[in-house]
């Protein structure tokens, strides 16, 4: 091991018990008592600041990192979604954020597949709804567990090999989630956000300066030379034009706000006035969502001719050709945090939904929140192996695996966000309109139609998801169910009423 | 919806990235040295914040009321 590789791997070690031990610093006092509501949503206790840290958290994963700044280096302008349709979402998140949270609230629910089983007065339907989920969920936390392989291996001067990064991804995560929860999350996320925000800044003066003598020759540059880069379609036929562009963003900012993981940070809120305020200041955080991409167009000057899952570390190979290797370790460590982070959450809910929805049928843990925290303790465990194994032995390129993640959860928007303010939808409506779609997105993705005629293919399937949900339900059975509507739709509760906000 | 028509702001970031896309997809002319669709989007980064601040200060005041 070289010097160099030494002290990075140092900074970086360091760093991962300093995770650890923060995330089980979380809970203490708290000690294992509290059920499910506890681990899942924080017992509902997080105030603006930790939700603002843990959403931001969420968004800015290790593809922020590899993803973007490959994106950036192999097309240009079509990765720039990622940033609208954040923005677009965490906007309507003002409106759904409280809905959803004084929902679960009013009912005692931990997780959409819980609002889903109440909703529609179905226990199994959540259960279907949280193995959908995790299909959807599993390949995210299998492409976390690789962008932080491949980061660490990298960072380390290729002393750490990418089978021991990917294991160490999943063991640190896995530790720290099972036993502090969403909480525990929150306290890795000011770690890592300091982190983020620190190293990231540095690097958006420092690469410019280093490479270009500073941004006007480096701007003016990309603009002579990279012209195609600059616009959609962005460069090498990618086929993501402008309507890609807008399709693909407003379908992801309707799929944002229903995401299983940003769900359960709404949850965690202590109030539903929290989720406004961070509603109004997480749009800014986006702000830094430019750096890499930038530097992905720096590197095409730098460090040209990069392909395939190569261009992925666009980035890091700027990072590790010019800076000194505490330096490098210490943006290895933001980034495997950016890993960490959203995969501690994305297990986190897959632990929640099976503990609840799943496991929670069978007599011997229903209505038990201990048992049923337990249960999904040991979910977390399954599900993070499984995701391990996946990554040995099926590796795949990263952007196409969210791709695919983001299209079929966007299916369950009809039933969840339709479903909980209009009485109308019906529970037939609502599955035939999510098989209709799921089905459709995958014939499309994986006989690689998408984007078709420019569409994103999700959106297609959003759209014939609708049309089936709504025409089964105002044509179909219409399922007996007489709870009054105040007991079966969300309302977003008005602002500053004390008796909503002020509750215990 | 109709009774907090300050609602619509929420909808500010979706005219901006999306409904203003044929408009702003070029890259001259170039603001302080940046290509004319990143200096937008960048502009509308900033911008949406502000427009669900609007949205809340609307509500804010009817809950006062």
């Amino acid at each position: 091991m070289s010097g160099d590789s030494a002290v990075a791997t140092a900074v970086f070690g360091g760093f991962m018990v300093l995770t650890v031990a923060l995330g089980l610093l979380a809970v203490r006092g708290r000690g294992a008592g509290g059920g499910i509501t506890e681990w899942s949503v924080g017992g509902r206790s997080l105030g603006t600041v930790m939700i603002w840290v843990l959403m931001a958290g969420e968004g800015y994963t290790s593809f922020s990192y590899l993803g973007a700044a490959g994106w950036g280096y192999n097309f240009g302008a079509p990765v720039l979604y990622v940033i609208a349709y954040l923005s677009c979402g965490y906007a309507i998140g003002y409106v759904v954020g409280p809905t959803l949270w004084s929902y679960a609230r009013e009912h005692g629910l931990v997780s959409i597949t819980d609002m889903v089983a109440h909703r529609y007065g179905r226990p199994w339907l959540g259960a279907l709804v949280a193995v959908l989920a995790t299909v959807c969920l599993l390949p995210y936390i299998q492409l976390q567990i690789t962008g932080m392989g491949v980061v660490v291996s990298t960072i380390s001067y290729g002393a750490i090999s990418l089978d021991w990064a990917y294991f160490i991804a999943f063991a640190v995560t896995t530790a720290f989630v099972v036993v502090s929860g969403l909480r525990g999350s929150a306290w890795v996320s000011v770690l890592k956000d300091v982190l983020v925000i620190g190293t990231l800044a540095f690097l958006a003066v420092y690469v410019p300066v280093h490479y270009f003598d500073g941004y006007g020759p480096f701007l003016d540059r990309l603009v002579a030379e990279k012209p195609q880069w600059l616009t959609l379609s962005g460069h090498g036929g990618s086929g993501l034009g402008g309507t890609w562009f807008a399709t693909t963003s407003f379908l992801n900012s309707l799929t944002v706000v229903i995401f299983p993981t940003t769900v359960a940070g709404y949850l965690g809120a202590r109030s539903a006035d929290a989720l406004r305020r961070n509603a109004v200041l997480l749009p800014f955080y986006n702000v830094l969502l430019f750096v890499p991409m930038l530097l992905g167009l720096a590197a095409l000057f730098v460090v040209p001719g990069l392909t395939g899952a190569g261009s992925n570390l666009a980035l890091f190979k700027l990072v590790v050709d010019s800076l000194p290797a505490w330096l490098v370790g210490l943006v290895g460590v933001a980034a495997a945090l950016s890993s960490i982070v959203p995969m501690a959450v994305f297990m986190l809910v897959i632990g929640t939904m099976w503990g609840r929805s799943v496991l929670g049928l069978v007599p011997a843990l229903h209505g038990r929140p201990r048992r049923q925290r337990f249960a999904a303790q040991t979910v977390v465990v399954a599900a993070g192996t499984l995701a391990l194994a996946l990554t040995y032995a099926a590796p795949n390129t990263l952007v196409r695996l969210s791709l695919i993640s983001y299209e079929g959860m966007a299916q369950l928007v009809p039933m969840i966000l339709l479903g909980l303010v209009w009485r109308k939808l019906t529970l037939w409506g609502a599955l035939s309109g999510l098989a209709v779609g799921g089905v459709l997105v995958c014939a499309l993705v994986f006989n690689g139609h998408d984007p078709l005629w420019g569409v994103n293919a999700g959106a297609l399937a959003l759209g014939a998801n609708l049309v089936v949900a709504l025409a089964v339900s105002l044509l179909g059975p219409k399922p007996a169910d007489d709870r009054p509507d105040a007991e079966v739709l969300a309302h977003d509760p008005p602002p500053a009423d004390p008796a909503v906000s002020g509750r215990a | 919806m109709l009774k907090r028509p300050a609602l619509l702001w929420l909808l500010l970031p979706y005219v901006l990235y999306l409904g203003a896309l044929p408009l702003v997809d070029r890259v001259h002319p170039t603001v302080l040295g940046l290509p004319f669709l990143f200096f937008w989007l960048l502009l509308a980064t900033l911008l949406t914040p502000a427009g669900v601040h609007l949205a809340r200060r609307s509500d804010r005041k009817r809950g006062r009321a």
